[in-house]
């Protein structure tokens, strides 16, 4: 008999804000974090917008407790920040966070740091305090990072698929819990803006430089975001012994693969389709029990019309209520999957769903509109929340209320 | 006590800096190498991957598709359940050249290819394409530990799915960006040695490895089974060796197996005098009297450097033979080839453990 799977805390940092809190208050009064970069040093800070964590690195580290100069990347900041906020919503005692896993998701890791030293890296014979970040250019480096600074030792892990990273993160950690392994994984993903993930964007020539238009028949690309988003799953066993309370149940999830193209999703959605019908099957509800689905929608031509379509397919006529809040915090990339998941569970609690701003015409190859403006009192039971990523893999979650 | 569940490792193909891609051929042909970087022994890749295809791959994409490829056909299975790959720095090579551009050209007229060809899960990605698989697809990044969690995820999707073959590999490039940085911390030695003779030396720092190894993973033995897996685990950042012997009497214990009943041990020593410490330690005291091989010296030290330690505790087993090279001792042989456990280590903080049994 394998183990139902819980979440008992929840903590997040985006460009909505540094908690769990500011963010809500963003989601709920409509402020994205779109605007001209002030953080990251970039020639295209004011022609390409994104939606920036507005603190610097420094402050990062006054807020998570890390000490100067010991070579903690933007993303192991953000990711610190977010996970000390999910120990803390949780109420995990020391002794329960070292017997925690922790599996976390980036696309990049600390290549800001790799990108911005590099020359001083790359000559052997330099010396200052940027050799701390040597090994930034290593994507599991900053979840030991964090590991170590927090004290987790009983279990990790990193994953890296593209943009569905941190969806996959929380469904190996429910494995995990699930077939016995652990009794609890704080699982998530962290994501800093870097020049790299920019200028890559920027070359593939999916980037809006206006704040983009999920699911419009307008839109022209997607705004990035950074960020990081970890919960904490917990057995069944481990909730009944620690008497803590549950948010949530994570009663299904699926991952599939397009086999389409390296980077752009099938026209028809098959893979979308193919996720969240797993995700149905195996929390074993039927497509009308779901209540609302917060989409990938990126706002790229592609990703928005192969969802839509996947949509469609599954749910037919009956398509519930559903939004991109990537209008709100832009990609976040590896992050985008959790911080997602957390705006699903914060729309279960407070029975809300999300607006998916900046939405006036329906796309013709669409019969479904996103929802657009803030629904409260809604009775909500399951949601779906969508990743999609590059290399065709497309991941979905299933949230139950309880 | 766990459930007593064997996984069937019923294909393997590997690229590595051995002759390895003929799964036929077992070490017969060894090259040694002497600028502490070792590069895979690559096979015309026209035999394995079509030619339109080719054209467009990075080296490391060739030799990962080109393994991915050998393991399914030596596994006679045309189309996997789902593809799971590890990996330390992904394609560090192609991550370096878009890096180059956007600093040179100072973030202007930059061409996606390298962007595209740098994310992680490209590997996997490519091998679903190749093969049509819709199905399940992850891909790990975590340091010495990428390859573990791979194979972990897949005995989870087995355990859910009794009769799905998973494709499991670890890959990782001997890129020069990784090899420069990591000089400063004494991650590869500053002399230039003889790679086959990486354990007679005493300084700090390993050898640079490469390559890609591929297992498909199953619940069913079948007429290509190599052995059994019968358990793997890791551990992170041990405080010190008490607590890796700890370990491993606990794996063996929850296995049923006692360490008289292993036959074999393979030995992740890197070559670097410090970090070699723990496997010394081990070789005195938990295993002094079992038989001892070393694999590192043939592949040189990568974050994935496990999976060629699958490939070669697989192979012993199924060849029924321990190839000299591997050898601590070369004139001793064991007497019995039947349960093999591997030891390995990255950087001194990711230990893991893979308990094999001939099938």
């Amino acid at each position: 008999m394998s183990q139902r799977v819980f979440i008992t805390g929840y903590g997040l940092i985006t460009s909505l804000g540094k908690d769990a809190s500011e963010n809500f208050q963003s989601l709920v009064h409509r402020r994205s974090g779109y605007g001209e970069l002030r953080v990251l040093d970039t020639i295209h800070r004011t022609a390409l917008p994104a939606c920036e964590v507005k603190i610097h690195d420094q402050q990062l580290q006054e807020l998570t407790g890390v000490a100067a100069g010991i070579g903690f990347t933007r993303t192991a900041l953000l990711g610190l920040a977010a996970l000390q906020e999910a120990i803390r919503m949780a109420g995990l005692s020391e002794t329960e966070v070292r017997a925690s896993g922790l599996l976390s998701a980036t696309s990049n890791g600390g290549i800001r740091e790799f990108e911005k030293y590099y020359y001083e890296l790359m000559d052997p014979q330099q010396r200052g305090d940027f050799v701390r970040f040597t090994d930034t250019a290593n994507p599991g480096e900053h979840c030991e990072r964090m590991a170590d600074f927090i004290g987790i030792k009983r279990y990790i892990g990193t994953i890296s698929t593209a943009c569905s990273s941190s969806a996959n993160s929380m469904m190996q950690g429910a494995q995990l819990i699930r077939h016995k392994k652990l009794d609890r994984v704080i699982c998530g993903g962290a994501e800093a803006l870097s020049k790299f993930t920019l200028n890559g964007f920027n070359s593939l020539m999916i980037l809006d430089p206006e704040h983009c238009r999920p699911f419009d028949s307008t839109r022209k690309g997607l705004n990035l975001g950074e960020g990081a988003a970890y919960v904490v799953l917990e057995s069944e066993a481990e909730v009944l012994r620690s008497k803590r309370k549950p948010l949530a149940e994570l009663k299904g999830y699926g991952n599939a693969n397009d086999a389409f193209h390296q980077t752009a999703s099938s026209p028809d959605g098959k893979g979308a389709f193919l996720a969240m019908e797993q995700a149905l099957a195996m929390a074993g509800i039927a497509p009308q029990q779901v209540s609302y689905i917060n989409a990938h929608g990126t706002a790229t031509e592609n990703n928005d019309l192969s969802e839509g379509l996947g949509i469609q397919r599954l749910f037919g006529e009956q398509v519930p209520d559903f939004s991109s809040t990537k209008s709100y915090t832009g990609h976040t990339l590896a992050a985008a999957g959790s911080v997602e998941a957390i705006f699903c569970l914060m729309a279960l609690q407070e029975q809300m769903i999300w607006p998916n701003l900046n939405f006036t015409n329906p796309m013709p190859e669409l019969a479904i509109r996103p929802v657009t403006s803030l629904r409260q009192q809604v009775k909500l039971n399951y949601i779906l929340s969508n990743s999609f990523g590059f290399g065709g893999n497309t991941s979905s979650l299933l949230l139950a209320s309880v | 006590m766990k459930d007593q569940q064997a996984y069937y490792i019923n294909g393997i193909g590997i690229v590595s800096p051995q002759k390895t891609f003929d799964p036929a051929d077992f070490l017969t042909e060894i090259t040694a190498y002497h600028e502490n970087v070792l590069r895979s022994v690559t096979p015309d890749f026209k035999a394995y991957i079509n030619p339109i295809q080719l054209r467009r791959l990075s080296r490391m994409l060739r030799i990962g598709l080109t393994a991915a490829t050998i393991c399914l056909r030596d596994s006679k299975i045309q189309t996997p359940d789902g593809i799971i790959t590890g990996t330390g720095y992904g394609f560090l090579d192609e991550t370096h050249k878009f890096l180059i551009e956007l600093l040179e050209q100072q973030e202007k007229q930059l061409t996606p290819t390298y962007f595209m060809q740098s994310t992680y899960n490209a590997l996997a990605g490519l091998i679903a394409l190749s093969v049509k698989c819709m199905g399940y697809n992850n891909t790990y990044v975590s340091r010495g530990l990428a390859f573990e969690n791979a194979l972990d995820d897949a005995i989870l999707q087995l355990q859910d799915r009794p009769n799905a073959n998973f494709l499991v590999g670890g890959f990782d490039d001997a890129s020069e960006v990784q090899y420069i940085a990591s000089k400063r911390n004494s991650h590869f030695k500053t002399e230039y040695i003889n790679s086959l003779e990486l354990f007679q030396t005493s300084t700090k720092g390993s050898v640079q490895g490469e390559g890609a190894a591929f297992f498909m993973l199953s619940r069913n033995a079948a007429d290509t089974t190599w052995c059994k897996l019968l358990d793997t685990t890791f551990i992170y950042s041990p405080s010190g060796n008490e607590e890796v012997i700890e370990s491993i009497d606990a794996f063996l214990e929850a296995n049923n197996i006692s360490i008289q009943d292993i036959d074999l041990w393979i030995d992740g020593a890197s070559g670097d005098a410090e970090h070699d410490r723990i496997m010394h330690d081990l070789s005195q005291s938990l295993f002094s009297n079992t038989f001892h091989t070393r694999f590192k010296h043939l592949c040189g030290e990568s974050c994935t450097a496990s999976s060629f330690a699958l490939w070669l505790g697989a192979a012993i087993l199924k060849n029924q033979q321990v190839p000299a090279i591997v050898k601590v001792h070369p004139d001793k042989n064991p007497e019995r080839l039947k349960n093999i456990l591997i030891v390995n280590q990255y950087m001194n903080k990711n230990f893991s453990f893979f308990l094999l049994q001939q099938a």
